[in-house]
């Protein structure tokens, strides 16, 4: 291991942090993925919202796709046209932010057409000022994956045999993947919700009954994006970061030539380190929060 | 090409990988669009979207590994790891948001003890859902899964390796299987599932039956194209 490679990785690690963290503000903006089910039963359930509605498709998918679109981009400038690395990069992310303005718009306008017999509007406004921003946080995502590709193929010691653009839409999946795991638990559990009680999942009674108003007028996308960037969008990172750090760093550290086996025991541990980890969270969390009062039975060990 | 034992060995081992991934995907604790509202446990996304994501991941480290050695042990362990360490910091930072953000105890709604810790469950479950967060047993069987996942992938992706040379076009084989076995299983699932203590699990014979049909039709498939790529 030399101090350039470990650099690159850390580099690797900074650039996923960042990428979670805007996929998961990108798919808040938009509601994207589980907790759209929501957003798009309030309006049947008679609560017409000025929230932005844009299930393009789950989101690895939709992730996979931008992420892939500017690496091939970038890998195009970079091969046929002797562009330089960084600026093909952002030409790249650029071409995928409009790719995602499109679809974004279109299905915006699909979806709350198609709602107008539940008294849902086509609100102008929420459409000139929050695709834009959807689409910045699409270029972030899309920019810091194509990178980390072509810091794995081009830039590492060891280089992946993968082209850019297959490990682009591999990493992308995976970011949607963690994306919809982790962050949109905080959009679709709690912040979407905010007007039952804190400290319980949804009650299904409860379900499209989303919150409609701010903290000054109707609630809209960007307000989502205030309360996510909070913890749902750092933790997201966190996860992305994680996964693309330590799957580096082991063979960073280790030369997979010859230390191959340590690199994967290394991995092991990181894997057993996080079981006991969640299992502390869990019976912390039972000491702190306790049995539900509504319980009628026994409270066993 | 040849169509010779090695080739017979090859479809066998696409064959075994498109397996692995097919039961694989029914460890994993995936809770749907519920989960993510804290109503279910598990975790908050589709099947076959997490299986992906962490089986592609160890894909990415089991490609890299074969470009620097040609040990089928080593390969597979580092793709197992790969995918292992992906489903685990994704479930582990999901954690954090149902722990402090959504502020819920972790307790699954179809085992009354925790089969790995021993703990109760019914009295940490929220009235009106079905269990949220991910218990150690969720986390234990989502391992599994993902790893499973990861071993299949570069299962899969080995033999294609071996057959054509060509990195790029091995993996993208590699992905179409693992998707058509993924989604395979997942309708198996039916959406949700908390993992191997779930009564869903047992259920897992008849996505076996059918992934292995997939996966027998999609080797042969995959051996002859790329075999004369």
């Amino acid at each position: 291991m030399d101090a350039f490679s470990m650099g690159l990785v850390a580099a690797m690690g900074a650039l996923a942090t960042v990428a979670g963290a805007s996929e998961d503000i990108e798919s808040d903006i938009g509601s994207q993925s589980n907790p759209n089910s929501q957003v798009q039963l309030a309006a049947q359930v008679g609560n017409p919202h000025r929230i932005y509605n844009k299930a393009v498709s789950g989101e690895p998918p939709a992730n996979a796709l931008w992420a892939a679109t500017a690496a091939i981009v970038a890998y195009t400038l970079i091969t046929a046209f002797q562009m330089p690395a960084l600026l093909a990069l952002v030409a790249g992310a650029s071409v995928a932010a409009l790719f995602n303005g499109v679809f974004a718009m279109s299905s915006y306008f699909g979806r709350n057409a198609s709602q107008a017999r539940f008294n849902q509007w086509i609100y102008l406004d929420i459409v000139r000022y929050t695709t834009p921003s959807i689409m910045a946080h699409a270029w972030i995502t899309s920019f810091c994956i194509a990178t980390i590709s072509y810091i794995m193929v081009y830039m590492l010691p060891t280089p992946h045999p993968f082209p850019m653009p297959i490990i682009a839409l591999i990493w992308g999946l995976a970011v949607g993947a963690i994306g919809s795991s982790v962050g949109d638990i905080h959009y679709g559990g709690e912040r979407e919700f905010q007007n039952r009680q804190f400290g319980c999942g949804l009650n299904t009674m409860l379900s499209g009954q989303i919150v409609r108003k701010a903290e000054a007028g109707l609630r809209n996308s960007i307000d989502n994006a205030w309360f996510c960037t909070k913890f749902g969008g750092p933790a997201t990172g966190m996860g992305f970061g994680l996964t693309v750090f330590l799957d580096n760093w082991r063979t960073a550290v280790f030369d997979p030539v010859t230390q191959a086996s340590y690199a994967i025991a290394m991995g092991l541990f990181f894997i057993i380190v996080m079981v006991i980890y969640n299992n502390y969270i869990e019976k912390s969390l039972r000491r702190k929060y306790g049995p539900y009062p509504e319980y009628k039975g026994d409270v066993a060990a | 090409m040849n169509f010779d034992i090695n080739t017979i060995v090859y479809i066998l081992e696409i064959i075994v990988g498109g397996l692995l991934v097919g039961i694989g995907v029914h460890f994993v604790p995936v809770g749907g669009a519920p989960a993510a509202m804290a109503q279910a446990t598990g975790i908050g996304t589709g099947t076959v979207q997490l299986a992906a994501g962490s089986g592609l991941t160890g894909l990415l480290a089991a490609g890299l590994m074969m470009s620097v050695t040609d040990n089928l042990w080593l390969i597979l362990a580092s793709g197992a790891v790969g995918a292992g360490i992906m489903i685990g910091s994704t479930m582990l930072t999901g954690s954090w948001i149902y722990a402090y953000a959504v502020g819920v105890p972790f307790a699954s709604a179809k085992v009354t003890y925790d089969p790995i810790t021993g703990l109760s469950q019914p009295p940490y479950i929220a009235p009106g859902t079905v269990g949220h967060g991910i218990p150690t047993v969720c986390f234990a069987s989502g391992l599994i899964g993902g790893m499973m996942g990861g071993l299949g992938g570069a299962m899969i992706y080995y033999p294609l390796y071996l057959i054509n040379g060509n990195a790029a076009l091995s993996a993208m084989f590699a992905i179409g299987i693992f998707l058509v076995n993924a989604v395979i299983a997942s309708w198996n699932i039916q959406g949700t599932i908390e993992g191997f203590h779930d009564p869903k699990f047992k259920k897992w014979p008849f996505a076996f039956r059918a992934c292995a049909i997939a996966s027998i039709l999609l080797a042969l498939a995959s051996v002859l194209i790329t075999g004369g790529a």
